[in-house]
């Protein structure tokens, strides 16, 4: 995806005669006063068509004067042209952008809680992932990784057991602070003011929430009035974990985020990291990049259907698509090994030769599943009840879908055809044939049935990718071992001496990146996932951002559910389909 | 040990016969806090299929007398799942399903707890990241075995007896506070 060119960015400099434009190898940056960010926003937003909010983040200098500097990424759907604004915070305060992009809300929550921003003008400010009374903000640079333990919470299998000195297995006694029920209790009040009867816990622990999102709405009667979401309970720090190891250590990380489409993760970590270092891909690994992460695809939107529907009551659709991840699952572990989290990519390649009977396997698939899809149809497409939990339920807008950064099926049902696998190409896209389908109403029948044709567009792009793979020879490289930053495969490191060498250079020196920005993205079946990486040269990165979809698209949740009923809010959460891990990180 | 005598009798103590029917129904409570959740839908789905061996997920910890922890458990969920444990009756038993509810995983950070038994007592550990659903079905049926072997009244005497112990020692049993 190209980045705003010289014509605009003269344009913008001739209205805003302080903002300095910067071309890097990878972005196009503005960096703006604090003062004049909102006068540049709008004009970004309304004259130059950067509609769409892609992210917010903030990076933390310690040592320069302001110390955090505010990142914002943008998109123009007309021109597919996307920019970066930085600034510096002004005694740690940003001035609040939900007045132009609704979803900023969120992302200034984050920012908030993970740095300390505060943001003038934001409606409510509390924190995102943590509790109410944490201390701490801990994506600062000063804060370790590991946290401040300083709670006594001995292990009690040991403590039954009789304590032994030394102890019978390996803990730390002191532990990082652990919040009390009180401390959830202030987190729950201040985030909703009472208004109408009687607010209503959904979750976290609630098995319709897809894992542990926390909801309350203020209901009157079955009708709610208004609604917050309370993220973070599965906030385990990625962001902090990738600044402190190296490149290729935090790819198996990526797997446990979107823990649903491992595959497709590592493709937009793989993909963002290469662009950072110049490394190319061999033919071969991007076509076997393309098919599990097409294959992935297609089990992530099983689950999908299997829950989704399970919400809804109806069982029997969640027992056939288990059946068929099942057999996706099989493929997937012969080949990478590992089911759920395959750590199968790596940065250059992918870390297997595809393995014998592979595509015998995955054309039986394709043969056989038509006929399942067909079977899914049968069972909801025309059926009336499914019809009338999904029908006219949480319109979503084409405003929305730009004013709330929403991305994916989610976007797409809107009938806005954003999908990065045809606006800016990674792995094989751009050699394989396939269709973007969208919906027209933007309910949650319509995200239902571009999943469902999403799956079928999969399957088109595997037939293709096995029809591809099978021409190339057995011999074809399936890691670019020459560039210096790519471990070689296993196989020749046990034969190859300068292999194993450059191997352990790179396991205990790391790939030494060269100093840059870059931000990529990859089409996850959640919407853009998105890797902003800012280097400085080494092997960690500086600051390494998430862009999640996910959390974007339930971004919109809150003003969905306003005045529709409790049982509307399951089958809007089913079809927005978040995954904690992702939205948490 | 129940005993058939030829008249078609089967003998056995009440204990054995409660632990039996224990053991052969164990209801996990459905609660799913990341990655290894769909590996445990996995194991309760069409292959795997875990009602064979009277494992059926209940959604209300009061029907529950098993915890399946399937998931990374970070520090603000800890204290929600403590409070679902003590709304258990007993007898109950736990689970940690991975490496992250047993011992912290791969995140040894600032958010997440370093093992499920800080908080709630652990009867057996599948590692795993995550664990094969042929690895949960394995954990279960260990813990069918173990109840077996052990019964049901292990906790509350095992717990007298380490206080009684401290007591003896001079220290005081403190509460644990999460």
């Amino acid at each position: 995806m190209p980045w705003m060119n010289r014509a605009t960015a003269d344009r913008v400099k001739f209205e805003f005669k302080d903002v300095e434009v910067e071309f890097t190898k990878h972005t196009t940056n503005l960096h703006v006063k604090q003062e004049r960010l909102i006068d540049l926003m709008k004009h970004l937003k309304e004259k130059e068509g950067y509609r769409h909010f892609i992210d917010h983040t903030c990076i933390d200098f310690p040592d320069t004067k302001e110390r955090f500097q505010g990142i914002y990424i943008l998109y123009n759907p007309d021109t597919n042209e996307r920019v970066i604004v930085k600034t510096w915070a002004k005694e740690g305060k940003l001035p609040s952008l939900e007045k132009l992009w609704a979803c900023a809300r969120w992302a200034e929550r984050e920012a908030y809680d993970m740095f300390g921003i505060v943001y003038e003008g934001h409606e409510n400010l509390r924190r995102m992932f943590m509790w109410e009374g944490y201390p701490y903000h801990p994506l600062r640079k000063d804060f370790p990784l590991e946290g401040i333990p300083e709670v006594e919470l001995p292990s009690l299998t040991e403590l039954y057991a009789g304590r032994t000195d030394p102890p019978s297995h390996d803990f730390e006694l002191v532990h990082t602070r652990v919040p009390t029920l009180e401390d959830l209790e202030r987190t729950e009040k201040a985030r909703l003011q009472k208004k109408a009867q009687l607010v209503l816990n959904w979750g976290p622990l609630h098995p319709g929430t897809h894992g542990t999102i926390w909801f309350l709405f203020d209901l009157d009667g079955e009708k709610v009035v208004q609604s917050d979401v309370i993220l973070g309970q599965l906030h385990r720090g990625m962001e902090k974990i990738a600044e402190n190891i190296y490149y290729f250590q935090f790819l198996p990380y990526t797997d446990r985020m979107d823990y649903i489409s491992a595959i497709c993760n590592e493709l937009s970590y793989a993909t963002a990291v290469e662009k950072l270092l110049g490394v190319e891909v061999p033919e071969k690994a991007r076509y076997i990049r393309t098919m599990f992460a097409e294959l992935q695809r297609i089990n992530s939107h099983l689950l999908w259907l299997g829950t989704g529907a399970l919400d809804l009551g109806a069982l029997t659709v969640f027992l056939y698509a288990f059946r068929e991840r099942e057999k996706i699952m099989d493929i997937i572990e012969g080949n990478a090994g590992f089911r759920l989290t395959s750590a199968f990519l790596r940065i250059g390649g992918v870390h297997y030769d595809l393995a014998e009977g592979t595509l015998d396997v995955i054309k039986a698939f394709i043969k056989d599943f038509p006929n399942r899809l067909k079977e899914y149809h049968n069972l909801l497409t025309r059926n009336r009840i499914w019809l009338r939990r999904t029908k006219d339920i949480g319109v979503i807008t084409r405003e929305d879908v730009f004013n709330y950064g929403l991305t994916g099926p989610v976007a797409r049902g809107s009938g806005v055809p954003y999908d990065i696998r045809k606006l800016e190409p990674y792995a094989a896209y751009d050699e394989v044939e396939f269709d973007i389908p969208v919906g027209e109403v933007g309910d949650v029948y319509d995200r239902y049935l571009v999943r469902m044709e999403e799956m079928v567009q999969s399957l088109r792009i595997i037939e293709q990718c096995v029809a591809k793979l099978e021409k190339l020879p057995k011999s074809a490289p399936y890691v670019n071992k020459e560039h210096p930053a790519v471990m070689s495969p296993k196989e020749y490191v046990f034969m190859d001496l300068e292999d194993m060498v450059k191997n352990f250079r790179i396991v205990v020196h790391g790939e030494n990146a060269p100093p840059g920005e870059v931000y990529s993205s990859g089409e996850n079946p959640r919407g853009e996932l998105g890797f902003y990486i800012y280097s400085t040269g080494g092997s960690k990165p500086y600051r390494l951002r998430i862009r999640s979809g996910a959390l974007y698209n339930l971004s919109i949740f809150p003003k969905l559910i306003q005045n529709g009923t409790i049982a509307d809010a399951i089958a809007l959460l089913g079809s927005l389909d978040p995954v904690v891990g992702e939205t948490d990180r | 040990m129940a005993m058939l005598n030829s008249n078609g009798f089967v003998l056995t103590t009440v204990d054995e016969l409660l632990s039996w029917g224990r053991r052969n129904a164990l209801w996990p409570l459905t609660i799913g806090l990341a990655c290894c959740a769909i590996e445990m839908m996995h194991a309760a789905a069409s292959r795997f299929d875990l009602d064979r061996l009277g494992v059926i997920f209940r959604a209300s910890p009061r029907q529950a007398d098993l915890l399946i922890v399937a998931g990374t458990v970070v520090n603000k969920v800890a204290p929600m799942l403590k409070l679902l444990w003590e709304q258990m009756p007993d007898p109950k038993w736990c689970i940690t399903m991975g490496g992250c509810a047993s011992a912290g995983g791969p995140f040894p950070t600032y958010s997440t707890l370093q093992g499920m038994d800080r908080i709630i007592p652990v009867d057996v550990y599948i590692p795993g990241c995550p664990p094969h659903p042929q690895g949960l079905l394995y954990g279960i049926l260990q813990l069918q075995k173990k109840i077996k072997e052990k019964g049901v009244k292990k906790y509350d005497k095992a717990f007298e007896e380490f206080k009684k112990d401290m007591e003896k020692q001079g220290l005081i049993a403190r509460e644990i506070t999460v």
